[in-house]
């Protein structure tokens, strides 16, 4: 960092930081930061300023630890991006409004300023960096966790399985989804499986194709499949949709289905 | 890395081995075995078609790697070339159901829908190449 | 290299166990009719346990071999489709709709026997 800058955050410490508080003013209304109350904004202001001023002065190795635990902290708090950014821009202009002013040579300046400039987007880059590396490991945990979610496959007497379905079904979890059945069905050497809908909420074209083609890979290992729990509003749906699937036994509920697969594999129930 | 082999197809025994390669190298990366089945008969797709249009080509097998969140991705590339007659219209080859040799026209689209990504460069009289790949899960 | 193909009373049993090259297909495609021909069977169970790729060329066959066989009145059950094969087919758009399947060949026998015996 630049002597200069430093004798200037020195010298003029009070005065940067005045005008750089009214900057922040000024992302504060544009960030939706209105809702957080006076005092947290002061705050957080203070902190962020301190933060940084302390930052120029500090060796560079050590000032990028103190910027990622900084980062850290702020990032479990749920502080958006957008008002560290957009801060140190506004830290950048007061800088640059303030040597224009004390300093007249123009090549001075301009070295200057490609300094502060590389400084302040040093710390930009990480804390980019940062933010974004915390929200692609929430994304990978919770593809993860909607993994976990993956339909189990529940024998439930001999030759009949069944699968209940919950939640939202995208390809991903559809293809997961499919093995399992399939392998399944092998293992339990299940002769009818019972897919059950009740658990997803909606059904459109492309579940109702994944659907279909679990299906026809179940009837292609050598078992029957039943769709049941089709609740009204899917079976309009699928109707409205226009989607086939006269082919496949369907029933409006698991009780339902049940009786149909023991039919199909020549069993019935009897009161004792 | 790159390391690549190649199958030389001009018979029905080239579309064998070139699918016992894809076997055993998608074995080797640690494909699941449904995606194993997966790029197999992409293979064994690809190198028919040769055999079936081109007379002769090669099945080139490439482990290829790209950057991902969990560190690198592994994956198997497919390059099917020939010097054959080419493809005059690759929208029509690319629809379920076309077949000028008496299949059952579910070679290229299924082919596609097998692997993750799929390119096909031809040109009418000088051959084809097509490069698919699949990437480790 | 030919499969061979076993008669059991009036069905004939065959297990799929090498990797299917183009001729062998065809061989085998023409082995069976000639079979069906000569013993006048009724039923016919082709187990594919140990087949792990059908593609478009083999799923075509082995859809021939049915429709062809049930023309000459002997119905087929295609049986042991792995998983991984049956994903394949589905990703590929093969349905194989008119074909019977079962998981094994105890079951496959037993659907034929029911088929027949009624």
């Amino acid at each position: 960092m630049q002597p200069y800058i430093i004798s200037l955050l020195n010298n003029q410490r009070d005065a940067v930081l005045e005008q750089w508080k009214k900057e922040l003013e000024l992302v504060r209304t544009n960030n939706y930061l209105t809702s957080i109350s006076d005092d947290v904004y002061e705050n957080m202001n203070q902190e962020f300023m301190r933060f940084i001023i302390s930052q120029v002065t500090t060796e560079q190795e050590e000032a990028k630890g103190h910027l990622s635990s900084f980062a850290e902290k702020y990032i479990q708090a749920g502080w958006p991006l957008s008002y560290f950014t957009q801060g140190l821009q506004a830290f950048r202009r007061v800088l640059l409004a303030f040597l224009s002013e004390s300093e007249s040579d123009v090549q001075a300046l301009l070295s200057t300023f490609s300094d502060l400039e590389e400084w302040i987007d040093g710390i930009i880059n990480q804390l980019v960096h940062d933010y974004t590396g915390n929200w692609e490991d929430i994304i990978e945990m919770q593809k993860l966790s909607l993994l976990e979610l993956s339909a189990p496959l529940i024998p439930v007497i001999e030759d009949v399985t069944v699968m209940p379905l919950i939640g939202t079904i995208d390809t991903a979890r559809a293809k997961l989804i499919m093995e399992n059945l399939l392998e399944g069905v092998i293992e339990h050497r299940s002769q009818v499986v019972l897919i059950d809908i009740t658990g997803v909420p909606v059904v459109d074209t492309m579940v109702a194709h994944h659907i279909i083609q679990a299906s026809e890979a179940v009837r292609l290992v050598g078992a029957t499949c039943i769709l049941v729990g089709i609740r009204p509003e899917i079976a309009q749906t699928i109707v409205n949709l226009g989607i086939d699937l006269s082919k496949f036994p369907t029933k409006s509920t698991l009780k339902k289905g049940i009786e149909t697969a023991l039919e199909l594999t020549n069993k019935k129930m009897i009161d004792l | 890395m790159k390391t690549q082999s190649c199958v030389e197809v001009k018979n029905e025994w080239g579309i064998v081995a070139a699918r016992q390669a894809g076997r055993s190298l998608s074995k080797e990366i640690g494909f699941g075995s449904v995606d194993q089945a997966r790029i197999t008969t992409a293979i064994s797709e690809l190198s028919r078609n040769i055999y079936l249009y081109a007379k002769r080509g090669e099945i080139c097998l490439e482990v290829v790697e790209k950057p991902s969140k969990i560190g690198v991705k592994k994956g198997l590339r497919i390059i099917a070339q020939d010097q054959g007659p080419g493809i005059p219209d690759i929208r029509q080859v690319m629809v379920d159901g076309f077949t000028t040799s008496g299949g059952m026209g579910a070679g290229l689209p299924g082919v596609k829908r097998l692997m993750d990504e799929f390119t096909i460069d031809s040109e009418a009289g000088e051959g084809t190449v097509i490069k698919a790949t699949k990437w480790l899960r | 290299m030919r499969i061979p193909i076993l008669k059991l009373h009036q069905y004939l049993l065959i297990s799929i166990q090498v990797e299917l090259d183009d001729q062998t297909a065809l061989q085998f495609q023409e082995d069976l009719l000639n079979k069906i021909h000569n013993e006048g069977s009724l039923g016919v169970v082709i187990d594919l346990t140990s087949v792990d790729m059908i593609d478009s060329f083999i799923a075509k066959v082995l859809g021939d071999v049915v429709d062809m066989s049930s023309l000459m009145g002997a119905k087929v059950v295609l049986t042991g489709i792995q998983p991984a094969v049956a994903i394949t087919l589905i990703d590929m758009g093969i349905k194989l709709d008119d074909v019977q399947t079962a998981l094994d060949l105890e079951q496959g026998l037993t659907k034929l026997q029911q088929e027949l015996e009624g």
